[in-house]
């Protein structure tokens, strides 16, 4: 194939690799939110050793860029355990965990967020520690939380566009095909970016909408 | 019957209820008098297992606050109306006061529900029902408050401070609630600053001073110029609270 212009196969091309991107976005996501907020619950519990351990995990992976740590998952562990790991396989391990780290810190401090006279009422009352915190702690902590995790999603969904470094087919390295062909960078990386942004607005969007339903009771507050 | 032997508790260095004894029997309303510091909402959390005890100890119809597996029960029977409301602003009136039917008692949503309605009817607040804490007055919210520990049909209420925090309209209005559940018969231990109403509704009155219960005697006796004014504290206390 010669250097050409574009053709319409290149929108199919650059849907795939934007399909590829949001998936990895969508389920690490997924993975990260359940596993951060499991590791908060942990700390709220008060597990000694685990909380020690939860702690230093996650101050690795917040403090360490997270192209490192995708070299670390990709080249550094198959090295040391003599195993096989695909570029989608360890590009899903990095970010799923790095989103987990970030989420932890969100909901521990969301958590730490509410008042204790709210949480000693649900104790005189009788309710117990894991009562409390479903019906007092987590709804208001998911509200709280809300604005601060879609930040981070947004940001982590930017984040994504580093696995193209290890050969993952996403919107980046679709573009960074498109570009090696046509050798029409400024079309090709503007066309990446608006579609990044498209979705990223999208994730905005939602997460506002979600946090102004789960404000609502508060929405009065002048009165 | 609530009883409290030998109760000990301190912050750190400083020693905040220092051999307590009382016993409050089923029907009575005490009034906890005593200047700020005195110990007095301190006492009240550690009725309600807020507090840990260092030493002492307190029961509730003879089950341990200090005793995990006790202070389960112990809370069953005791209702704590706090001075901050501390209301759970992410649930409605109504929700506030069926969580814990609903949750602790394991009662029917629904008859929790009914319930409730007709609680808070009898406070006046039948229409805002379904009003979030944020938008009630303060009074208001006292008053859900005061539902919320009454859903719990408790033995023995214990009301901390719960019209510290109300300008003086609202005061009343929440007086007059507690006014009308002493007809009711529902034990109520007070700790208040509203000397004039604890005379006009207490059985007896406890004057705490320094961590210490300085006088424990029936209402008209503690207000008498031979009773309770003839301790110095209890005179220079009561005096100050005329002039405020």
């Amino acid at each position: 194939m010669r250097y050409a212009d574009f053709g319409p196969h290149d929108i199919v091309l650059l849907l795939n690799g934007l399909g590829v991107s949001l998936t990895l976005f969508l389920t690490t996501s997924l993975v990260g939110v359940v596993l951060g907020a499991l590791l908060a619950v942990v700390r709220y519990y008060r597990v000694l050793v685990a909380r020690e351990l939860v702690t230093f995990v996650t101050e690795m992976l917040k403090n360490s860029p997270v192209l490192v740590q995708l070299f670390l998952v990709f080249f550094g562990i198959p090295a040391l355990f003599k195993i096989d790991v695909t570029p989608f396989e360890a590009a899903f391990f990095t970010l799923a965990l790095n989103t987990a780290a970030f989420v932890y810190v969100i909901v521990v401090s969301a958590v730490e967020s509410i008042d204790r006279e709210q949480i000693e009422a649900g104790r005189v009352f009788g309710l117990t520690r894991w009562q409390v915190l479903r019906h007092v702690i987590a709804p208001q902590a998911v509200a709280f939380a809300t604005g601060p995790l879609t930040a981070l999603l947004v940001n982590q969904l930017q984040v994504t566009s580093l696995i193209s470094v290890i050969g993952v087919v996403d919107l980046t390295k679709v573009g960074d095909i498109l570009n090696m062909r046509t050798l029409k960078p400024f079309i090709v990386w503007t066309v990446v970016g608006v579609l990044y942004y498209l979705a990223a607005k999208i994730i905005a969007l939602a997460g506002g909408f979600v946090e102004r339903r789960l404000t609502a009771h508060s929405a009065w507050k002048g009165l | 019957m609530i009883r409290i032997e030998n109760l000990k508790k301190a912050f750190g260095k400083v020693t905040v209820l220092d051999g307590i004894d009382l016993s409050i029997e089923p029907g009575e309303v005490v009034s906890i008098l005593g200047s700020s510091g005195s110990g007095k909402s301190t006492l009240i959390r550690c009725i309600n297992g807020l507090e840990r005890i260092d030493a002492g100890r307190i029961t509730v119809d003879d089950f341990d606050v200090s005793n995990p597996k006790e202070l389960a029960e112990a809370r069953k029977r005791s209702g704590t109306v706090f001075q901050l409301f501390n209301l759970y602003p992410h649930l409605s009136a109504l929700r506030n006061v069926t969580l814990a039917p609903v949750e602790v008692l394991k009662r029917n949503a629904a008859e929790a529900e009914k319930e409730g309605r007709a609680l808070l009817e009898s406070v006046g607040l039948g229409d805002r029902a379904d009003a979030y804490p944020a938008q009630l007055s303060g009074g208001q919210r006292q008053r859900v408050g005061i539902c919320r520990a009454l859903a719990m049909k408790p033995r023995y209420l214990l009301l901390d401070e719960v019209t510290s925090a109300l300008d003086p309209e609202m005061t009343a209005e929440v007086l007059e609630i507690l006014a009308d559940l002493t007809g009711r018969g529902t034990t109520m231990i007070f700790v208040t600053h509203e000397v004039a109403f604890a005379r006009s509704i207490s059985d007896r009155i406890v004057f705490l001073d320094q961590g210490r219960l300085l006088v424990d005697l029936p209402c008209e006796t503690f207000f008498a110029e031979d009773g309770g004014m003839a301790n110095a504290r209890v005179a220079q206390f009561l005096s100050k609270m005329r002039k405020d």
